[in-house]
């Protein structure tokens, strides 16, 4: 009897030995927030439902697709110049189809298997530190960057966003198709072009 | 007459025991070779990857998986696909993940290509909802 006493005791000591043990391992994050406040970082490359408008993963979808499929081609043997052109919007949503492209630049530049030149948005800060290389005055013509040696693109990219919506009471569908075309600069052929269907389906 | 009754009933029993075995059967576990290159987490739900085909094209690594429900009903499927270079490090930021609806008894088709030369490996990770 006194030996099931003992040993009652003894349990009930770790217990709360462990119990303590718990409270005293508990440490504070490395984070500012206000304690009613619910923000958290989350995973970037989560699938996003949030509503079935044009959202971060249908960027990251079509630029992965687009991006597989360059590379698997072959087409950029040899690293060709390519320049960004034109991402026709003409969905009715707002989108910022340069992010599109970016993301595809991105990617491909990573790649290591094509080189960029500089696109039609991004020529006059080109144009402008030339400038001010060449004719400020305050550069050693040996090490100023000369005027006339960009190098030209070979091939040109062209995008265009698409949808079509169908709607009722109780359900909205959204078809997104993204198409991307490799042009030739210099004979103006199609070297390359595909497609990234997408649906999105909300029910009430 | 009992007697008759009860083994119907056994037969009816075994029939159907058998019935739900061959359904497990179905969703046997994607083969050993296959099996090494997924990271499943949770109950997959009656989803397996029964093929995995890969080959070097334009010197990126291109990979196709077979990806098949076996059961009847519709399974919603998250994944993507991680690419290691040849020291088993991860190349690249990591993909997106994809939802992908894989109706019931029906084999989708995924497809990777590793974001550089670099990609001599993957894993395919996956979940099912």
């Amino acid at each position: 009897m006194r030996l099931v006493h003992g040993c009652s005791l003894l349990m009930l000591s770790a217990m709360v030995m462990l119990t303590a043990g718990c409270e005293t391992n508990k440490v504070s994050s490395p984070v500012v927030r206000f304690d009613r406040q619910t923000t958290n970082y989350g995973d970037a490359k989560a699938v996003e439902l949030v509503t079935n408008e044009f959202g971060s993963s249908d960027l990251q979808m079509i630029a992965e697709k687009m991006t597989g499929s360059l590379l698997e081609t072959g087409i950029f043997q040899g690293r060709p110049t390519v320049t960004i052109s034109t991402v026709k919007n003409k969905t009715s949503e707002y989108i910022d189809t340069t992010n599109v492209m970016n993301s595809i630049q991105t990617a491909l530049v990573k790649s290591g298997k094509v080189r960029f030149t500089r696109s039609i948005q991004e020529m006059q800060a080109g144009v402008d530190e030339l400038t001010r290389q060449n004719q400020s005055g305050l550069y050693k013509q040996s090490s100023t960057a000369k005027v006339g040696k960009m190098t030209a693109a070979k091939f040109s990219v062209e995008g265009e966003l698409t949808s079509i919506v169908k709607q009722s009471a109780t359900t909205k569908d959204v078809f997104y198709k993204f198409t991307l075309k490799l042009f030739d600069v210099e004979e103006g052929t199609v070297e390359w072009q595909d497609e990234k269907e997408i649906r999105k389906t909300t029910k009430r | 007459m009992i007697q008759l009754i009860r083994a119907t009933g056994l037969c009816a029993a075994l029939l159907l025991s058998s019935g739900v075995m061959a359904q497990r059967d179905a969703a046997a576990p994607s083969p050993p070779a296959v099996a090494a290159k997924l990271a499943t987490r949770g109950d997959i739900k009656g989803v397996r990857v029964y093929e995995i085909r890969m080959v070097r094209r334009a010197d990126v690594l291109v990979v196709e998986a077979d990806i098949q429900n076996t059961e009847t009903e519709d399974r919603q499927v998250f994944y993507r696909f991680r690419w290691l270079d040849g020291g088993g490090m991860q190349v690249g930021d990591g993909e997106s993940w994809k939802q992908l609806l894989v109706y019931g008894q029906q084999t989708k088709v995924v497809k990777g290509v590793a974001p550089s030369s670099a990609g001599a490996d993957f894993r395919l990770e996956f979940n099912v909802e």
